[in-house]
């Protein structure tokens, strides 16, 4: 690297110029320090982590792009599974264009006929309705909620050991405000009989698996006595907008506080059932054990020790978007940190900041208030005072008294993953 | 002969900026005007679809991209059969998995999925993936 800049055409600057087509000019002011100048590499991401933890905010697919959607980050392609990028959190409200997909079944809408599509209210009931979209906006009051939509398995990449299932990093997540009925009219309307236990969903996806089998159709349940009963809403709005095909249209399950397993999309039968619903999609998928925190090992599992139950409620939680380390920081400039949090046991009631790793913390400032299911947007400005590598850290208290853990969870679902996010930041010198 | 003119007045200019910016030394300008091919790719932007005022909502269909799967034996076993209920990304997307694990993933297919997979077929299967798809085997 000591190529003089004598303004002499020396054959390997020419080569520089014209065959690289890079670094041509000032070259003799490299140095190693001025290496990094982007945490944003010409080179691609591995196409695959582990057997450690996914190291990054996201999962490490390719960008991909799907009807009525902005390039998103593909886990899988039939059925479809698609992660947000980091970026798109930094608003209260996610973008419909830019929401997280999960489909468990092949078979899924490409297109539907609202002419002939009906909502069904059947099973345990007086009178079963058929309910067209129209139906559902004329007889039914409008009810709006901003509600968090999480996937079980959102962050099941840092599991350690790693679990099979699709690979997500932070964005199987996303909060949108969503438009519909309530869940209590139609089952008021239809007559609810005695001797009803829980209420079974189920959409127009189904897959190619024989009958009777996890494979054929995707059937989740609520129980009756749930109080999420009295919050969730049959959405055909999200957002102010008709959902997205891969969200669900034409209307979904929205189940706030719960996990997304249970926000059946393309919603079409509504089933009152008399008995404890035993599908796969109950009484295997989408099982935790019944441990604080849903916390075991691979050997109390092995040994068959642990009991298993539905997963129900989303445990706090907190994330760093910006500073999101693609740049460096001048030493002194106060820069926003920014994120949202969430909990689906309560209102979001305090969210701290660490600048070293989670040793000291400090309040953030909360965001506008959307209510107790929706996103909560925080910030805090930082200053940092030398140069250096820091550790930002962010946790998030709910109304309850749950705070989120510096420790990480393991299940062999992955599911429930709700540690202490970090973000490492580079501060550079300004004088 | 007209080209290689164009190449040698181009050359001249370029060395002609160069000592221009060499010598007016702005400061703190470390390097600029670099650029190369692009080696991260780049994705097209969809088309508009035609719509109509009936009742039927459609997307159209959605697109596959479903990398290779890793070349060996077993591998047409897989595709016969894995890809009747998903495409085969559901293996490429796995961290590298221990051989155990991935034996119990085959089996959850068969016994709780009802995939109809012979016991031949279901051992290629698991040798295929425990080759290719284990920590051993699957190095970046």
């Amino acid at each position: 690297m000591s190529e003089k800049k004598s303004g002499l055409m020396s054959r390997r600057f020419l080569l520089k110029v014209f065959g690289t087509g890079v670094a041509w000019l000032g070259i003799s002011k490299l140095s190693p320090a001025l290496a990094q100048v982007s945490g944003q590499s010409l080179e691609l991401l591995p196409v695959v982590t582990g057997p450690e933890a996914n190291p990054y905010w996201g999962s490490v697919g390719p960008f991909v792009v799907y009807p009525q959607k902005l390039p998103l980050i593909q886990l899988t392609d039939r059925p479809v599974q698609l992660e947000t990028p980091r970026n798109y959190f930094l608003t209260p409200f996610t973008l419909n264009a830019a929401f997280y997909v999960r489909w468990h079944l092949d078979k899924i809408p490409n297109a539907v006929s609202l002419s002939d599509w009906r909502l069904f209210v059947e099973g345990n009931v007086e009178k079963p309705l058929t309910l067209s979209m129209s139906d559902l906006m004329s007889q039914f009051k409008p009810v709006s909620i901003a509600a968090v939509n999480q996937c079980s398995g959102n962050s099941r990449s840092r599991f350690q050991p790693r679990v099979p299932g699709g690979q997500w990093g932070n964005g199987a997540m996303g909060n949108a405000l969503f438009t519909g009925v309530r869940l209590k009219d139609l089952l008021n309307a239809a007559g609810v009989k005695t001797g009803s236990s829980q209420v079974q969903f189920e959409g127009l996806d189904k897959g190619r698996g024989p009958a009777g089998k996890g494979s054929h159709s995707y059937l989740k349940s609520l129980g009756l006595s749930d109080p999420v009963i009295g919050e969730t809403i049959v959405a055909y709005e999200m957002n102010g907008e008709p959902l997205p095909m891969l969200n669900g249209f034409p209307v979904r399950l929205v189940v706030p506080g719960k996990f997304a397993t249970y926000w059946t999309k393309a919603l079409t039968w509504i089933r009152v059932l008399t008995e404890p619903d035993i599908n796969y999609w109950m009484a295997k998928a989408y099982c935790i054990p019944n441990t604080p925190r849903g916390n075991t090992t691979p050997k109390d599992v092995n040994e068959g020790k642990v009991e298993m139950i539905p997963i129900a409620s989303m445990p706090v939680r907190s994330f760093i978007i910006t500073p999101d380390g693609s740049g460096k920081i001048p030493e002194e400039m106060p820069v926003k940190v920014r994120g949202i949090a969430f909990s689906g046991y309560g209102r979001v009631v305090k969210v701290e900041f660490s600048w070293d790793g989670g040793k000291f913390w400090t309040k953030a400032e909360p965001g506008e208030d959307y209510g107790q299911y929706s996103f909560r947007t925080w910030e805090t400005t930082w200053i940092p005072k030398r140069t250096g590598k820091y550790v930002l850290a962010v946790r998030a208290t709910d109304e309850k008294g749950n705070i989120q853990p510096d420790e990480g969870v393991w299940n062999p679902g992955g599911y429930l993953w709700n540690k202490i996010e970090r973000q490492e930041v580079f501060v550079g010198a300004a004088k | 002969m007209e080209k290689a003119r164009c190449i040698m007045i181009g050359l001249l200019l370029v060395i002609l900026s160069g000592t221009v910016f060499a010598e007016s030394e702005i400061p703190g300008l470390i390097r600029s005007g670099q650029y190369s091919q692009g080696t991260l790719g780049s994705v097209n932007q969809p088309g508009q679809t035609q719509q109509s005022s009936d009742g039927v909502y459609s997307v159209g269909v959605y697109p596959l991209y479903t990398p290779e799967l890793a070349q060996g034996e077993g591998r047409e076993i897989i595709q016969i059969f894995c890809r009747f209920c998903h495409s085969t990304t559901y293996i490429t997307m796995q961290p590298p998995l221990p051989a155990a694990i991935w034996e119990g993933v085959v089996n959850k297919m068969i016994d709780t999925y009802g995939a109809p997979i012979s016991e031949d077929s279901a051992r290629q299967i698991i040798n295929y993936l425990r080759t290719y798809y284990t920590q051993t085997a699957r190095k970046q």
